[in-house]
């Protein structure tokens, strides 16, 4: 667990300097001013971890994560306000583009297996994905819609 | 594991790489391609996923590389997951606001069902089409079919096929799609910041991304709403396809093909009187 959590911060500091430089290249925010907030962000990340270790319930990591940084932003939360500011210096797509990096370059050992699936699985693989992603949308607005909330 | 784990932040190549692709991919920026009423927006994660995939063919990364970066791409999105927390906090009066929706949209995840399983069924494909349609096919999903069919029954090699296509291609189509639908249909970008969550991880930041950069005054909103969407999909996605979408699926399948059946052999009587 101890070995765990020293290699969690030492890989946290690694993506973070990675995350910070991006964040500097792409958008222009100097990486100082996005440090309190990438930091924030690496230990809302880690205590979701930890927690998820030491909890018995199967509940995924990333659940425990969201939670936990939406607990800490809550208007009236001690320095949510704080945090929230902190954080805002960290874009979004800075943080998205070194973990797609890494997707990348760990996809390639299945691409051999993706070149042997026929074309048939390709054509109705994107159709899962859009009838996925477009009955998602399509219900959230209905419902949006009925509450007057759009 | 922690043997494995030790060694991954002393992958030097492996982050260098990736800083490099980083670096790289964000000083070329964002192009946008109109594309009828819509635009696509290419974005530079959509170019670090490319390059990191043909990176992985030249001497630069070998195996080692690629098998220690699927861990960092789990602890990456865990830093993606608390950044879309710490927006969902100020945004939360919306949110509950918005709860049902956000509850209810799982039910839009059943949209592969109707759109995908008539057309594998219409191709050619037979039981493989349940494990494929059945859901988005994550990791998730690869479970339940290996725990109720096994991973070489037909539904098995059907989700693993939509899986190994997912991860390879999923975060690329989904990331090109997002921004083009929300241009080009009547639907709010909200509806969209939901449907963003369906997914894995890096594919909510892969369909994200193109939303923000077509409607960054709504940035902080569509974040949030994406996030508190991941959250709900990541503790109710597994129970939705248990209960709702795989018997859904199973039974489409066998009204599909049973139609089918009778039309082949319909069909083939015709033919046979013909001649």
């Amino acid at each position: 667990m101890l070995k765990n959590i020293k290699e969690w911060i030492a890989v946290f500091m690694i993506l973070g300097v990675i995350m910070l430089i991006g964040n500097w290249i792409g958008y222009d925010v100097l990486p100082w001013t996005a440090l309190p907030g990438i930091a924030i962000l690496i230990g809302i990340s880690l205590v979701g971890l930890i927690i998820h270790h030491l909890l018995p319930f199967q509940l995924p990591s990333i659940a425990y994560i969201g939670i936990i940084g939406l607990i800490v932003t809550i208007p009236g939360m001690p320095g949510s306000a704080q945090i929230a500011t902190y954080t805002a210096e960290v874009n979004l797509l800075a943080i998205a583009t070194p973990i797609l990096a890494y997707a990348g370059v760990s996809i390639g050992r299945s691409w051999f297996d993706f070149v042997q699936l026929g074309w048939k699985t390709i054509v109705v693989g994107m159709v899962v994905l859009f009838g996925t992603f477009l009955g998602s949308a399509v219900i959230a607005e209905i419902i949006l819609r009925f509450q007057g909330i759009i | 594991m922690s043997e494995k784990a030790i060694a991954l932040w002393k992958d030097w190549r492996l982050h260098v790489i990736v800083l490099g692709i980083v670096a790289v991919t964000e000083s070329i920026g964002i192009f946008k391609i109109p594309l009828g009423p819509g635009t696509i927006l290419l974005l530079p994660m959509l170019y670090a996923v490319v390059i990191g995939l043909a990176l992985y063919f030249t001497p630069l990364i070998n195996d080692k590389q690629s098998i220690n970066a699927e861990p960092l791409v789990f602890l990456s999105v865990s830093i993606l997951i608390a950044k879309f927390g710490v927006q969902a906090g100020p945004a939360l009066p919306q949110i509950i606001e918005a709860g049902p929706a956000l509850l209810l949209q799982e039910f839009g995840n059943l949209g592969t069902i109707f759109l995908a399983l008539p057309l594998a069924v219409f191709l050619g494909m037979k039981r493989e089409s349940i494990g494929m349609t059945h859901s988005i096919g994550r990791e998730a999903n690869l479970a339940l079919i290996t725990d109720k069919y096994g991973l070489s029954s037909p539904e098995g090699r059907g989700v693993m096929a939509m899986y190994i296509f997912g991860t390879v291609f999923g975060s690329i189509f989904i990331g090109m799609i997002s921004g083009f639908l929300a241009t080009v249909t009547p639907l709010h970008p909200i509806s969209f910041a939901m449907a963003t969550g369906v997914g894995s991880g890096s594919m909510a930041a892969a369909s994200l991304g193109p939303l923000i950069a077509a409607f960054p005054e709504m940035s902080e909103t569509l974040t949030a709403f994406s996030g508190v969407s991941n959250l709900i999909s990541s503790v109710t996605g597994l129970y939705m396809s248990i209960f709702v979408g795989l018997p859904l699926t199973v039974k489409m399948y066998e009204i599909l093909s049973k139609n089918k059946e009778k039309k082949t052999v319909k069909g083939s009587v015709e033919y046979v009187k013909k001649h």
